[in-house]
Parts: structure tokens; sequence; C-alpha cells
């Protein structure tokens, strides 16, 4: 707790999923909840390499005979408008999801730690550029961004990838900035330098790894947002095109039935809350790992 | 949409890099930097619209057969004939003079079409935002240092909140409240009580952010010694709450003022589709989708003004509500490097 | 062009067909006899407002400059036409008093009421018509669908205040039912002055409703009486002013919203009640559904049977019997949809209905006739094959502009194809690679539906002179028939309802032997409404009016 709210602390509080640290309790610090966080992730790991474990039905094989049924024994989540087995999709719908907010997530990590040691180690002329570059792309809010790089690029998984890591790219660079300045001013950095280390050595050596460790964790959260933001954009259409099996994109072909079937709309919503939730968590909780670490 | 953690440290930003102790220079540097995020803002605008396959006039006309005269017309009356550089030129410098242009869709100028918009978007974040502050201090003034199980069971529902979709929330929402009770109107009428459900399905999510942040500032400030005197002195403890702590556990949400503004107006866009609701965030799908430049130039124009203006009015609420802030030496001590 | 816009871009009337499968045949079904027996008063009641909403926005409320249905809809209570047209596609009085063709089909004559007023106080006179005709045609218009029927329009000439005459440079039989229409409705001659851009938001005419405020973008439109209306058409319930004293139209595209607002008591009607729940609406007491069926082409399929796999015509007769188009309808729009039996829809006059035995499912009949052609081999996917390639279907499918859950049954069709051993694959490109691909006649299969009041859509969609030669074109299937094209020149140069009915009907058979269309379902307009309502009416091309529409207390 510092002292002085300075302005590394409000980049910190301002970092909304950051917040949680140190609140004292959270579901991180609740064993169940990580174990079955963990659990939850694992199972989709499974479900997104060997789909064939969870379900054998082809996830778009229509049936048109059979549309609209409620769960049963035969069909665990029932079927869609087009007569598909929903469990099916779901199970499918699980590697592109994960393929989606882990892509975007690792694409704007790398984009963003490398403008991020660039603002910091590149002088003041750079820092202001990066800076003013950054402030306009965080100047127009993120879905209208998102929403016009599709429009460039055309909708489909890959331009949902590309559009949801431009999105995040600048809070990457803004934290691993920060960081690489924190770190620049350690004791350690100091002894390195006057070992007479190169500057290059320094920063590949010491500032790198010290400043990526935050921020990988960071970054698992991330994940669980960009799921979230990329079934959102499916959700309006831009994301994978039908008859794709993705969690949004089924969520929103199965609004005009709501009304007289619950199970295509319920299952894929839960499966996204689920998936955001359990990666959120056990991102907490390997936040709260490596900052104990930090301390002691 | 989810709560993307974009914007994160905006705070950090050049927006607020000049020193508070030289004012006027200060004030030029940041009038300057506002200007280059405009610039850079609109940029960015026409560059992608004008890069999209297919050209703005196909666009325009859209999938009917027109006669090559007719199609002349526009390419005429919305000047595409001349080379970009010309139009990029020719709209800045109608920019300048505070004209925002016409709509190629609309056939409006583009000031009515946001103006006749821009009531209904303004009435659901003020509706979304209004319900996500009050949630939020109620719950962390509610749940801040109380016994373990409450705090557990507060901070497991704002994690839960913070995960649901929104366009997923707000489809049960409608669907339970509207479809089947009918306590709320289906589609988004004029009045409050068409407000509530578009209010709690876009503000549900931030104010789970919030009342996290909130609980946890809360928490830190009931731990200093000031509290602990007030406390000494008889202070009751909602009053301490609510009068000494809250003002400082509020600070960590002002930073976030900014990201705010941004993740409810994205929310917006989905929120309006969701509920049926006429506003900005649709209008602004649909030109995107119709390549209107002008039209959604202007909104990202808007956008980046409010960006601008709530980064500054944020730099400088900060010091006033924090005392500490005031004292030169504590002010930003690792912003040197700018 | 409106239609090919409507099956492509705007989400135009959405998810609807038929409810009264077989009583809904005609243009003007009634409503649903369930309900009718609670209504109190059957005596209309002048007064009160209706608050109605379609699933689609529109682009500009002036219908010259206009192509979108729905802005059709938005100008219709506004505007009065010339003439006026009944499903059975003859003409009747509404402007005009009466009206003569010259014996070379090139001259049209009128003689117009002399009574009308504008209600901005212009009174109506044959200098106010030559006015709306030239403001068509006009480049400065940009008219996008009006200009186009009127194409070969050459002037008019106004003899005196009630009498004039308007010039073709080549006969068109379609000139008067197409007059009939929202489209070449007559707008106020001043107003006619303004910019384009102007009219979008504000018309003027001389109909049963005035609208001060006009249409705005995402919000709709809404209508006061005109008190001083008394120039209805013939083919209208009651004369005088209108029952309603005020309508109120939203726009509301999702289904399920507008649903619940209808079931909810927040709107009185609604367009396009979601297939889904239409058997739900019909049994909820107090509410009522309203069904008509469009003319003009279906939703269609279009083989290329110029190149590609469909150029044999045993694969394309394969494709149509070996697919249970009809099951596939039925199932996916839950029994509310007409499924299509051929090109054009029964609600068109000229419909010939002894051609629907041709398109009957025959799953092993296709397989014979795969055989024949030479398909026998098999993948190991299913699919197959001829010299070891497998038989692939290309077909351009505009997702992002798919409504009435095409997309749903394009899945249907593909699966349904497989079963045959016809592998469908659905592109999605984007509008200019489907163009070109349209234009090179880079496809196997093609969609699109094309609603229009006349049976001319024949010549449209199967016509020589609609051919996409290295562009847009209406015949996606190529059909390029001298005896084909002979009965619609023969049919566009006579007036004759029955000759025509013949010629078209001739047509039909050509095209079915040709296997040139496999028709999937007729579009047809579900209005979900409160039982208070009463008096809606449908025009020919299944919009709904609201003229004679009056609202139970």
């Amino acid at each position: 707790m510092a002292p002085t709210v300075d302005g590394e602390a409000r980049v910190r509080a301002s970092w909304p999923v950051r917040g949680i640290r140190g609140s004292g309790l959270n579901l991180a610090r609740w064993r169940p909840g990580v174990a079955l966080s963990f659990a939850f992730i694992a199972v989709l790991i499974l479900a997104a390499l060997w789909p064939h474990l969870f379900s054998s039905t082809d996830p778009n094989a229509a049936d048109i005979q059979h549309t609209l049924e409620a769960p049963s024994a035969q069909h665990w989540f029932g079927t869609d408008q087009n007569g598909r087995d929903i469990f099916a999709r779901l199970v499918t719908g699980a590697r592109l999801s994960l393929l989606i907010g882990l892509a975007a997530s690792v694409l704007a990590l790398v984009g963003g730690s490398l403008i991020g040691v660039l603002a910091a180690q590149g002088g003041r002329l750079v820092n202001t550029v990066v800076n003013r570059l950054l402030d306009i792309f965080l100047s127009i809010p993120g879905l209208l961004l998102v929403l016009l790089l599709i429009a460039v690029l055309g909708p489909g998984v890959r331009n949902a990838i590309i559009g949801l890591a431009v999105i995040t790219t600048p809070g990457y660079a803004r934290v691993v900035r920060g960081e690489v300045i924190r770190i620049r001013g350690a004791v350690h950095l100091e002894a390195a330098r006057a070992l007479g280390w190169s500057r290059p050595q320094v920063v590949v050596r010491h500032l790198v790894p010290n400043a990526l460790g935050p921020v990988l964790v960071l970054a698992t959260i991330g994940v669980g947002a960009a799921i979230g933001t990329g079934s959102s954009l499916s959700f309006l259409g831009l994301g994978p095109q039908a008859p794709t099996a993705e969690w949004g994109a089924m969520l929103s072909s199965s609004r005009a039935y709501f009304t007289v079937a619950w199970w295509p709309a319920i299952f894929p919503g839960l499966a996204i809350t689920f998936t955001v939730l359990a990666i959120t968590v056990a991102g907490q909780f390997l936040q709260l790992r490596v900052e104990g670490r930090t301390r002691s | 949409m989810t709560v993307i953690p974009a914007a994160g440290t905006r705070n950090r930003s050049g927006l607020r890099a000049a020193s508070a102790r030289v004012p006027a220079a200060a004030l030029l540097r940041r009038a300057g930097a506002a200007v280059v995020v405009l610039w850079g803002a609109v940029t960015i605008t026409f560059a992608a619209l004008h890069l999209i396959p297919g050209g703005i006039v196909d666009a325009i006309i859209g999938q009917s057969r027109v006669s090559p005269e007719i199609r002349a017309q526009i390419v005429k009356d919305y000047a595409l004939d001349k080379p970009l550089y010309v139009q990029y030129a020719e709209y800045f410098g109608h920019l300048l003079r505070g004209d925002l242009g016409h709509s190629y869709n609309q056939g409006v100028p583009v000031a009515t079409a946001i103006g006749q918009q821009a009531g209904s978007t303004f009435a659901l974040l003020l509706g979304g935002i209004g319900f996500a502050l009050v949630a939020a201090v109620v719950v962390a003034v509610a749940t801040a240092n109380r016994p373990r199980w409450i705090r557990g069971t507060a901070a497991t529902a704002e994690i839960v909140s913070v995960a649901v979709p929104s366009f997923w929330l707000g489809i049960l929402l409608l669907t339970v409240f509207s479809f089947q009770l009918h306590w709320f109107p289906a589609i988004g009428a004029g009045g409050l009580s068409g407000l509530v459900l578009p209010a709690i399905a876009l503000g549900l999510a931030p104010a789970a952010m919030l009342s996290q942040v909130l609980r946890q500032g809360l928490e830190r400030v009931l731990d200093e010694p000031f509290i602990t005197t007030a406390r000494a002195r008889g202070v009751r403890s909602a009053g301490v709450l609510l009068r000494h702590a809250l003002r400082h556990a509020v600070m960590p949400v002002i930073t976030l003022t900014g990201w705010l503004i941004g993740a409810f107006v994205s929310g917006a866009v989905v929120i309006e589709s969701v509920f049926s609701r006429q506003g900005l965030g649709q209008m602004t799908v649909a030109a995107i989708a119709q390549r209107d430049f002008p039209l959604v130039s202007a909104i990202v124009l808007i956008s980046a003004l409010v960006y601008v203006v709530v980064n500054f009015v944020v730099d400088a609420v900060y010091p006033l509500l924090d005392p500490r802030l005031r004292r030169p030496e504590a002010a930003a001590p690792r912003e040197r490097s700018e | 062009m409106r239609t090919f816009r409507r099956s492509l871009r705007s989400r135009a009337w959405g998810v609807a067909l038929t409810a009264s499968v077989l009583a809904g045949l005609s243009a003007c079904a009634g409503a649903d006899p369930g309900d009718s027996a609670a209504s109190g008063t059957t005596t209309p009641v002048s007064g009160g407002t209706l608050t109605f909403a379609v699933n689609t926005d529109g682009s500009c409320l002036d219908p010259h400059q206009s192509p979108a249905d729905v802005d059709g809809l938005f100008a219709r209570p506004i505007v009065d036409s010339l003439v006026s047209l009944s499903a059975d596609g003859s003409l009747h009085p509404w402007l005009a008093t009466e009206w003569s063709v010259s014996a070379d089909q090139l001259t049209y004559s009128f003689t117009l009421r002399g009574d009308v007023t504008f209600s901005d106080g212009e009174k109506l006179d044959g200098a106010a018509v030559k006015a709306n005709l030239d403001h068509i045609v006009n480049p400065a218009t940009k008219s996008q669908l009006a200009a186009g029927t009127i194409a070969t329009y050459n002037g008019t000439t106004v003899v005196d205040a009630t009498h004039i005459q308007v010039h073709f440079k080549a006969p068109n039989s379609a000139f008067l039912p197409t007059l009939a229409s929202a489209y070449l409705g007559i707008e106020a001659p001043q107003t006619l002055t303004k910019a384009p851009a102007d009219l979008c938001t504000h018309i003027v005419g001389s109909g049963p409703f005035v609208s001060a405020d006009g249409y705005s973008k995402g919000k709709g439109i809404e209508y006061a009486r005109n008190d001083a209306y008394n120039w209805a058409p013939q083919t209208a319930q009651h004369s005088g002013a209108a029952y309603l004293s005020r309508l109120s139209i939203r726009i509301v595209p999702e289904d399920a919203s507008r649903y619940g607002a209808l079931t909810s008591g927040q709107l009185d009607a609604i367009a396009s009640v979601p297939p889904v729940n239409v058997a739900q609406l019909k049994k909820t007491p107090g509410f009522q559904v309203q069904s008509a069926a469009a003319p003009g082409g279906n939703y269609n399929y279009y083989p290329n049977t110029v190149k590609g796999v469909f150029a044999d015509v045993n694969v394309r007769k394969a494709f149509r019997e070996g697919i249970d188009w009809q099951t596939i309808v039925d199932k996916l729009y839950f029994g509310q949809f007409q499924p299509a039996k051929g090109p054009i829809s029964p609600a068109t006059v000229g419909y010939d209905k002894s051609i629907e035995a041709a398109y009957a499912y025959n799953a092993e009949d296709a397989g014979k006739l795969l055989d024949a052609a030479g398909w026998t081999g098999r993948d190991s996917a299913g699919y197959r094959t001829k010299d070891g390639k497998r038989l692939t279907v290309v077909h351009p499918f505009l997702k992002a502009y798919a409504r009435e859950q095409r997309d749903t049954l394009a899945d249907q069709i593909q699966a349904a194809a497989k079963l045959i051993g016809i592998e469908v694959v659905d592109t999605n490109p984007d509008i200019g690679t489907f163009f070109a691909n349209l234009g090179t006649g880079a496809y196997d299969l093609i969609d699109f539906s094309w609603q229009r009041s006349s049976p001319d859509s024949l010549r449209t969609l199967f016509g020589t002179e609609n051919l996409p030669k290295g562009g847009f074109g209406t015949n996606a299937a190529g059909v390029s028939d001298p005896a084909i094209d002979k009965d619609f020149l023969d049919a566009l140069a006579t007036t004759d309802l029955v000759k025509q009915g013949a010629l078209y009907g001739d047509a039909q058979h050509r095209v079915t032997d040709a296997v040139a269309v496999f028709p999937v379902y007729v579009f047809n307009y579900l209005l979900g409404s409160s039982s208070k309502v009463q008096g809606v009416t449908f025009e020919p091309q299944a919009f709904p009016t609201f003229y004679d529409a009056w609202k139970r207390p």
C-alpha cells in the first residue's frame, strides 16, 4: 500500500482486471473455485484438441425432421433450428473461442511489448510519438475500431483476431512501458550498468524478463476478455461465418426461437460465461502467486 | 459486450504529461496533443473507409441497378471523382469551418442525423452509468470490511457479472421481464420504464468492476490512521465509511472514468441492437456497413473529443480530491522520462 | 431491380410466409377466422391511433427515388396513384377516371379527376402529373427503381387541366400496373422542385394521411388523417376520410422484440410475424394473423444452365427431384410457408397451375438421372464422381444479406443434396465478387426472389435481354429460348389479360421443361395484430394498407 497515489498506482488501479488484486478476498483465494476453474480450462483444451473425446456427432449435420428438440438422452443439450446437436456444436466451438482469445492476446502482447519497450527505451521523441499514436487508437471506442477494421478486412475468424488484437495492444503497451520504467530504476540494473553491460544486454537480459512476468499474467486474464468480446463480434455477425459452430453466432441465430425453445440460447451463453469466468479466476490465481513471489 | 481491458492505462498517457507547475505552457501542450489525437482519429477513419474494397459509390447505390447517368450524378454530388488527397483536404477544410458534411446515405446534414439519434443514446449511457455507479457504491459500502462470507459472496457475484456477456444478459432480461412478465416495454420506447433493462444490461459488468475497485479502496483507507482517529473520536462506522473513506476510495474509480466511457460506448452499440433501441450505436454500425464516411467520421470525432475532455477533467479533478497529490514531490514521480 | 435488391439487401419483409397455406392463395387473405368471432362491433369506428412496426428500415421516403419495399409502404398513405390495381390484375379508376391506349401501344391518354387537392393546397391537374413523371426520369432524382419501370418514357403532353397523354418509345403493357404502385405515386408538384435529399424525409401528396414530421431513419414515421380526403380508389372498402386519426409506423428489426412488443400490447400490429411464433400467436386470445402471398418470382434457386455441371439437363433434373424442397420448407417455416411449385407465385395473375406436378420429390429417379449423366463413382466422402471428379455445385451465397432464415435454408439444401451425392459449396463472397461471379458465369447456383405484381417478372427472370452479360442480370439461369422470348414480346404488346395468360402459361411450361428453376417458397406477408385492429387490407404487391383500417375501442 503506497502512501501516495503515484503514477504507478494509478496505472495499476486503472487496469480493470488488476483492480481485484489485493482486495483481500476473491475467487482466486478460494481453493475449490481455483480448482474448478483449472479443471474447466483443462476440459476446454481437451475439447479444442480432441473434440471427438466428448461428442462423436457431426456438429454440422442438419436434420430437418428433428429441429428444436428439447434436451434428451440422445441430444444432451437439444437440437437447434437446423436439427443440429447443440452439445456437439458447443464442443466444436470451444476450439474457435480459445483460438480467438489466445491468438488475439498473443498478438496484442507481442505488439504491445515491442511498442512499450520502444517507448520506454527510445528517448523523448520516440516516447512522445508512440504516446500520441496510442492515444489516437485509445480515443476511438474499442468496438467502433473493430467494426472499422472488419469493414476493411471483411468478417471472419482471422480478421476478428486482428481486430481484437489491435484494440488491446495499446493497453499492453502502456503497462509494459510502465513496468520497464519501474524496473529500470531497480537496484540490480544499476549494478549491471556499473558492471559495464551494454544497453541492449540490459534490455534483453533484465528488463524484458522482469517486465514480462506481470504482463503475461495480465494476458491470461486478457484471453478471457478477448473470448467475451470475440463472442459479441460474432453476435453482431462479424465473426466466423455460418455454419461454423461458434458460441456467439449460435446465440445470435437462436434469438428468434427463444420464446419457443430456450436451449439453443441458454447453453452457448453458459459456455461463454463459464469460460470467461474460469480464465479470469485462473489468471487472478497466477497473479497472486507471481506477486507473492516477487514480494518474498 | 465483455469489457476489454484495453484502455487500461489511459492516464499514463501524454495527455497528462505536462507538468502542472507551468499552467500556461502545460495547457498549450495539452491542446496540441488533443488536436493531434483528433486529427489522427479522423485520419484513421478516412483511410479505413476508403480502403474498403468496392468503392463508396457502389455502397451508396447498393444492389439496385441504376443507369450510368444516375451513377455519374451520385459521384458528382459527393465529389467522389476527385483524387483522394483532394477529398481528404476538402473534408478537413470543411471540418475547420465547423461543417461536418452531409451523410451519404441519409441525405441529411451529419449534425442533423446525429442530433436525431443522440438523445436516445445519451439516455442509455446515462442510465447505464447511473446504474453502475449506484450499484457499485451500495455494494462496496455494504460489503467492505464485513465478515468473510459476505465479501466472498459479493466477490463471486462481481466476477460472475463481469464474465456474463452483456448481449446474452440483455436477451435473458428481455425475455423474462418484457416478453413473459410484461413488466417493461419490449422495444425501446421513450420514458424511464424502457430504459431499465438496457441500463442494467449495459451497466452490470462495469458496476461489478467498480464495486471491486471501490471496496478495495475502502478497505485500504479504513486501515489508515486518520480513520482510526476518527473512530476514536466516536464517529459512527457508517459515517466514517461515507464521509471519510469513500472520498478517498473513489480515487481509483476516477482514474477509471476514461476507460469506462469507452466501455460504455462500445457496450451501447450491442445493447441498442439487443433492445431494438434507435441510437448512435445502431446508426454507426449501419453507417460503417454503408461506408457513410462523413457520418462515421463525425462519430469518431465526437468519441475522440469525449476521450480528450474526460482525460483532461480527470487530471484536473484528481489533485482537488486528494490533497496529497498537491505535494509536488509526490506528483507522478515516475513521469520524469516524458 | 426492386425485388432483387429486396432479396439481397433490404431485409424487407423478414421471416414471413403464408399462414393459411391453401386458403391464402389469393393475394388478399382475410383475418384468421379463429378470432373474428370474438370481435364485438363490425361497424367501423372513426378515430384512434394504430401503432405498427416493420422489420426493416427504409432509405428514402420519396418513392420516386427509393427502390425499397418498406419505402413504398411508408409513402403509400401519403401519395395516391392514377389507377388502382386489384388482386385479379384488373385496373380501376383512382386519380384518373378513365384512360385509353393507342393502337400502337405508344400513347396512353388519361382523364383526371378535377376535384383533387394536395395537402399543401395545390390542385391536381395535368401539369402536376407531367411534373411527377418528369421528376421520376430526371437523372438528378437518382431514381433507383421508378425510372427503370418506365425506361422507354418519351414525355407527357398536357392537353388541358384534366387531360394528358403519356408517350413511350416502345410498347409496355406493364405500364398501367406499375402506375398503380406507390413508386409512381403522385406528389405535390411544388415540392418536386426541392432537393432530392429533402424529399427523402418529407413528401406531400393527396393521400388519406399526411406526415408533418416526415420519415426519420431508425425511428419510422407518424401520420395524421387528411380530413379533406374524398377520392379513394374504387378498390377501397369505403370512401371519404380514413378511419384512423393517427397512424404510427416504427422500425423494429429484431424478430423476438417485435413479436414481444405485439404480445405485450406495446404495438397494435407487426409485419413479419416470425414463422416459429405464428401458431402460438393464433392461439393467443386477442390476437390474429393475416397473410398475403406476394406475386412475382418466388424465392427460387436458379441453376447456371450455360456452363458447369448444371449445363447437363439430367443433373439439373436430379437436383430438382432429389431434394425434398417441400418438406424442408414446411419444417423450417413451421408450415407457415407455402412451398413453391413453379417459377412464379400462385398469387401472380397468369400463374399456370398445370406445371406443379413437375416439381415432385423423387429421390430414386434422381439417382437414375445422375447415373445416366455419368456420375456413377463415389468418393470417400460419399459424393458422386465422374472421371475421378466430384460432383460439386458452387453456390455464391450472400449470407450478410440473408433474411427469412435463408441461411438456415441453404444449410438444409446443402445437407439434402449430400444425400443424393451432390456437394453444394456455399461461398460467402463480398458483394463486389458476387456480381463479378454473376457477370462471368462463375457459379452453378444462385438464389433470389423477385416480387412484382405482374407476370412480366417471367421476362425479367428468363428473357434473353436480361442475361447477365458481363455484369448484373436477372436471367441467372441463362435461358435463351426464342420461343420463350416470343411469348414475352407478344404479351407486352397486348393488354388482353386472357391472351397474356396463355402466353405466360406457355413460358412457364417451357421454363419447367428446361429445368431452369428450383422453386423454393412463395413469399408471404404475415401480419400479426391485436384483434382490435380491423380492416387492414393488402395491396396487390402484398403491402398492408391502412386507409380502410380501424380500431375497436
